[in-house]
């Protein structure tokens, strides 16, 4: 029943945890409530992305540096990255990509991880 | 006639050549072979004189203008080493020609084996090379591919990590017990460097690897007589070690005894070598079967 703690570590899922821990030093809630929090979060995300999003987006870098394989998990390293959507597309120089497998405990999924421009 | 091909070391006599004589012959040969390289030169003469000795003499045509003119004119089937030279050799002694007769240089006993037999030019090249080293060390492999870069290891399918580097560009399979297989170089130099260079990166994880027992164990190389092939021929008189299913795979599959190599032989006139341990064994076998390919060429 448990699914990916992947998108933890994004924009949404790390202001989660800054404002649980923020209420757990208010003592406003105990450790246990927040952890309940996050993985019901975790639940929440899996089940949105795998069901609620519908739109796509295509890229295309210019040099894969590194790829690496093991736990089942794709982490890819990637240099000159644009992103094409219909209207605009986006520039970045440094991609870090890591990859869930889409059949794995509960529905898992890819988190786009840093980008810099 | 029935079984004369032993093996394609060695010349294959003509199917269904005319007689030949060999006394003439082992006057003709010794130095025909050295007229060899002049063919071309002497072509236009050999054909003028062929059409004043035809005139000259109607008896055996047939057999005449085999003796005579250049190679080309020869019955088709006639791996025919030696007749070129042998006109070569008539352009200088016209008179011999219709004593001489008919002779078919090429099933002489004396042939000896076609190395000179027109020389291709064409030097297989080498496209890939695998080879295995001991490490001589135990491995973690969770470690390595976590800390290695472009790396995979994916336990449930496959028990080894599967490595690449871009200079030279190989892909190595490195597994738990410290053996390692080094995959896709160009050369034997290639195949050994990276070799040493996943050592190295092994080395740099922590492990004590060392770099033991390299072996090439396979050289794939490939090359084109630029003419297409009869396949349907050549397992016909080949076929204790051709074996050709077009419904199955489209190419012929020719394994070769001296050096033991395979060839996978295509009617585009591609050929495929495999199976070396040496480079010269892919240079030997293609040398070997080049004049068998010119025999069955697609007129």
């Amino acid at each position: 029943m448990s699914s990916y703690q992947l998108y933890r570590n994004t924009t949404l899922g790390n202001t989660l945890q800054e404002t649980l821990d923020e209420l757990i030093q208010f003592q406003q809630i105990s450790p246990s409530t927040a952890l309940r929090v996050l993985l019901q979060f975790d639940r929440a995300i899996n089940a949105a992305l795998a069901n609620k999003v519908r739109a796509r987006i295509n890229f295309k870098a210019n040099k894969l540096n590194t790829y690496r394989f093991c736990d089942n998990v794709w982490t890819f390293l990637m240099t000159d990255v644009e992103f094409k959507e219909v209207q605009d597309f986006a520039q970045v120089d440094k991609l870090k990509i890591v990859a869930c497998d889409g059949r794995g405990p509960g529905p898992g999924g890819a988190s786009g991880g840093t980008a810099n421009d | 006639m029935d079984h004369m091909l032993p093996s394609p070391g060695f010349s294959i006599p003509s199917i269904g050549t005319p007689l030949a004589h060999s006394g003439e012959e082992e006057m003709i040969l010794p130095s025909a072979q050295q007229q060899q390289q002049q063919q071309s030169a002497q072509q236009p003469q050999q054909q003028q004189q062929q059409q004043q000795q035809q005139q000259q003499q109607g008896q055996q045509q047939q057999q005449y203008t085999a003796g005579l003119p250049p190679h080309s004119l020869m019955q088709p089937h006639t791996p025919g080493v030696m007749s070129p030279a042998v006109g070569g050799m008539s352009a200088g002694s016209g008179m011999f020609g219709p004593a001489t007769g008919p002779s078919t240089p090429a099933a002489g006993p004396m042939t000896p084996m076609t190395p000179h037999s027109n020389d291709p030019g064409i030097v297989p090249q080498l496209q890939n090379i695998v080879s295995t080293v001991n490490l001589n060390c135990k491995l973690e492999l969770k470690k390595i591919a976590l800390h290695a870069r472009n790396a995979e290891y994916n336990p449930k399918r496959f028990a080894a990590v599967i490595m690449r580097i871009r200079e030279p560009r190989t892909t190595a399979l490195i597994f738990s017990s410290g053996k390692m297989v080094c995959t896709g170089a160009k050369s034997e130099e290639d195949s050994r460097l990276a070799a040493r260079k996943y050592a190295r990166i092994v080395q740099k994880l922590g492990f004590p690897a060392k770099f033991m027992e390299f072996k090439i164990q396979n050289m794939v190389g490939s090359c084109d007589v630029k003419f297409p092939i009869r396949l349907e021929g050549l397992v016909l008189t080949h076929s204790q070690f051709s074996s050709y299913e077009p419904e199955l795979f489209p190419g012929l599959i020719y394994r070769m005894v001296k050096p033991r190599i395979v060839l996978l032989i295509f009617v585009s006139g591609k050929v495929v070598l495999t199976g070396a341990k040496v480079r010269n064994q892919i240079y030997e076998a293609f040398d070997n079967i080049y004049p068998i390919l010119k025999s069955f060429k697609k007129q």
